[in-house]
């Protein structure tokens, strides 16, 4: 390296001036692409806002509360365990962080470590942790010294918080960036999903007890106050008594682990910098192991013909595909959760394990988009209105293979559950005429309003621009089932009204009548799809 | 195979403007063009993968967009961007499409055996897709294109990024291909790749045929086909003159 100018040291206030200029540009650029996108970004900054303000309000509201301190520290805690774990899940979306794109600069480690953590203090979710840290030291702050250590410990919480976020990011950028890392960063969206189910468990069983709720609060913060950066909270209480053993530990506790991540952070950081990507090496050449001979077991079951081949693909990608995987969990997981939340919530009732059929039957929506742009592979060897027809019962089929028997286990469990056995038969019939319904209004809708799935984003499931064709497909699609699915319900509903004794008629009038509905969408679907195989390649290759 | 007034606009930019194009069956046929000069927009439309706005496509007598069964059936593609089944492994991939196109079972595994073996691809024959490099892509995409026996191949850019080895296999397997009779249209902007390979080409520019015939003809009395290709799409010297006089020599 003679001669050039890049061999110039730069200070690190220089390079994070940078850093925190290139985020803002980055910010702004990123808004500047699209309406939806700044009204998203402008939306986040909004609800971080008006969340943090209302946290910071709520945690006001308990000064002078004899839990108030406690309810601060646990706060703290989970604010701290937020950070830990949200950027595996939102992750990647902060380039200034991404140690792939500087590798190529001259930078040390020191430097460009300060301006990573500069840029990282900017933006909605720091201005969120700002307010809600904020809030938790206003309980326990009594007096000028206690002021003076929470204007302390609120910055390094904040610092802990981010520098906690951007180590564990780094230490799994080698995860993140191969590809099963991402395949289980889209599994994460589960975590989510089924958390948010969680929550609302856990409400309805706390709406049951008396009292404030502040008792397990309280039981969480006395093991929470002795970890950073939640310590630094409890220091601030521990300064309006006076007890300066218990403010030197919090506050220095909390340093001393900052400082100890920022080392991790740095150690992590230069390895990532310096070593080789594993992507490019080369993978020894591998077996054909149990997974052929499953699979060999399973295409033994299945018919011969282009149905047979088009099922097992399905059935294939249903488990190795990382989003049609997470659709098939959602769909199976929230079809046995959602029962048991509403039979906790105290309206269990054998009909409402049709959610279960709807939520199956969802899986039929945008066929061709979940193949991404692979359907030109799929368009090549459809001539036909008969090709076309084969290709959506296979598929079909396939959700009928894995549909049909736990819609049958989950309606048949609620019935034993509730000891409601004598709604058994319509509740089924209605949740196979559901299921068929949905099934053909799916394979229209596949057909009509096909749009693609960013394969490369694990969070988004609609290409931009395609969102409201989604929706629309998605919300139409499922009006068309209720409506199609109408003379079942009010057949089931007169039949109640009548007390009548021919209820078990039901399910093979609705079984029936899934079929013909199934059936007669395949039917409609099979002609649009083989006129339309530009149109969908197009609309489901975009990105 | 033959193409008249073949239209294509995307909004306001027209893709393709009005091609007419006569392409001799059982040659090897270049297809080039710098980037954007709608190569890859016109073998779309000729593969039946994109509707054009206006125009005929005949391939072997048939129209591609009147009769896509019987074309379908006759034609390999090999699109840009190697697009295919990311989470089928090689071989699963190529069972799948012999399958979808209605070939035997006990055919496909045959046929499939010695397109793996042949692209040098079976040791690879049991991992995903998603797994494979650039130029194991393109092979596999190839045997996808083969594993029918089709009549006309159509293959885009099917060397960009392709290591020298993967590339002399697959120029070894278009060979024994075309030897047989079989015709293969494929578009490159490596001209020393289409003047050793082909021996008809067309070169297009800003959506148009800018000119096409026998590998001589369109030579003409050019050095090479590079600077034939140059002159006919209107490039020319040194662009940046004497800019960047600060570049090189070691100063600062």
């Amino acid at each position: 390296m003679s001669g050039g100018m890049g061999t110039a040291e730069l200070s690190a206030s220089s390079v994070a001036g940078t850093f925190l200029r290139l985020k803002l540009s980055l910010l702004r650029n990123g808004v500047r692409q699209s309406k939806g996108r700044s009204a998203a970004f402008v939306g986040s900054l909004v609800v971080a806002g008006l969340f943090g303000v209302l946290g910071l309000l709520i945690m006001v509201a308990l000064r002078g509360h004899e839990d108030g301190p406690a309810a601060g520290v646990a706060l703290v805690a989970a604010t701290a365990l937020g950070w830990a774990f949200m950027p595996l899940f939102v992750g990647a979306a902060d380039e200034t962080l991404d140690p792939g794109r500087l590798v190529m600069l001259p930078l040390r480690p020191r430097p460009l470590l300060t301006a990573q953590l500069v840029a990282s203090l900017v933006g909605a979710g720091p201005l969120f942790t700002l307010l809600l840290v904020a809030g938790a030291v206003v309980p326990g702050a009594r007096g000028g010294a206690a002021t003076v250590v929470a204007v302390c410990a609120v910055a390094l919480v904040l610092l802990t918080c981010t520098t906690l976020s951007r180590t564990l990011a780094t230490a799994n950028a080698g995860l993140l960036s191969s590809r099963k890392g991402r395949d289980l960063a889209v599994l994460s969206g589960l975590v989510v999903a089924f958390g948010i189910q969680g929550v609302n468990l856990g409400f309805s069983v706390l709406a049951d007890e008396d009292g404030d709720g502040l008792g397990p609060v309280a039981a969480v913060a006395e093991v929470a106050r002795w970890v950073p950066p939640a310590s630094a909270v409890d220091a601030v209480r521990a300064a309006g008594e006076g007890s300066w053993g218990f403010v030197a530990y919090g506050l220095g506790g909390t340093l001393l682990a900052c400082g100890l991540l920022l080392l991790w952070w740095s150690r992590t950081l230069t390895r990532l910098m310096t070593a080789p990507d594993a992507s490019t090496l080369q993978a020894a050449p591998e077996s054909a192991g149990a997974r052929g001979a499953a699979e060999r077991g399973l295409a033994a079951w299945l018919p011969e013909g282009r149905t047979g081949t088009v099922m097992r693909r399905a059935l294939t990608y249903a488990w190795r595909d990382p989003k049609t995987k997470m659709g098939w969990a959602m769909s199976l997981g929230m079809g046995l959760l959602l029962p048991l939340v509403f039979a906790v919530q105290g309206n269990g009732s054998v009909y409402n394990a049709c959610w279960v059929a709807a939520l199956l039957g969802l899986q039929m929506y945008n066929q061709f988009g979940q193949d991404y742009s692979g359907f030109w592979l799929v368009a090549q060897t459809i001539g036909t209105d008969r090709d076309a027809y084969l290709e959506l019962r296979g598929r079909a089929l396939a959700i009928g293979l894995i549909g049909l028997p736990f819609t049958c286990v989950v309606v048949v469990g609620s019935a034993a559950a509730f000891g409601a056995w004598g709604s058994l038969p319509d509740g089924l019939g209605l949740a196979l005429a559901l299921l068929g319904a949905l099934v053909a209004a799916g394979a229209v809708t596949s057909a009509r309003f096909p749009y693609s799935i960013p394969q490369d984003n694990a969070m988004k499931n609609v290409a931009p621009g395609q969102g409201a064709l989604a929706w629309f497909s998605i919300i139409g699609g499922m009006l068309a089932g209720g409506v199609l699915c109408a003379p079942v319900i009010a057949l089931t509903v007169w039949a109640h009204a009548q007390d009548a004794a021919w209820t078990w008629a039901l399910l093979p009038a609705g079984a029936g009548y899934g079929l013909l509905l199934a059936w007669a969408g395949l039917r409609i679907a099979a002609p649009m799809t083989a006129a339309r195989l530009p149109e969908i390649l197009a609309a489901v290759s975009r990105s | 195979m033959s193409v008249r007034g073949l239209w294509k606009r995307f909004g306001e930019q027209v893709a393709v403007s009005g091609i007419d194009l006569d392409l001799p069956a059982g040659r090897f046929v270049g297809l080039v063009g710098p980037n954007g000069a709608g190569k890859t927009t016109t073998l779309s439309m000729i593969t039946g993968l994109l509707r054009p706005d206006s125009g005929v496509v005949e391939v072997a007598g048939t129209d591609v967009w009147r009769d896509p069964v019987a074309v379908k059936a006759r034609i390999g593609v090999l699109p840009e961007g190697l697009r295919l089944f990311e989470r089928l492994s090689g071989r699963e991939l190529l069972t799948y499409l012999g399958r979808l196109r209605g070939l035997p079972a006990d055919e496909v595994d045959r046929r499939t055996n010695q397109l793996l073996d042949v692209l040098d691809l079976s040791g690879a024959q049991h991992k995903l897709v998603v797994d494979y490099s650039t130029g194991m892509r393109k092979k596999t995409g190839l045997a996808a294109a083969l594993l029918h026996n089709p009549e006309v191949l159509f293959l885009d850019e099917p060397f960009e990024g392709v290591d020298p080895v993967s590339a002399q296999i697959i120029r070894g397997v278009l060979e024994r291909y075309t030897a047989s009779g079989a015709t293969v249209v494929f578009s490159s902007h490596v001209m020393e790749l289409v003047e050793s390979l082909c021996d008809w080409v067309a070169v297009m520019a800003a959506g148009r045929i800018r000119a096409h015939g026998p590998l001589d003809e369109v030579r003409g009395d050019a050095e090479s086909l590079q600077s034939a290709f140059l002159g006919l799409v209107g490039a020319h010297g040194n662009p940046a003159g004497d800019r960047l006089d600060w570049l090189g020599g070691g100063g600062t």
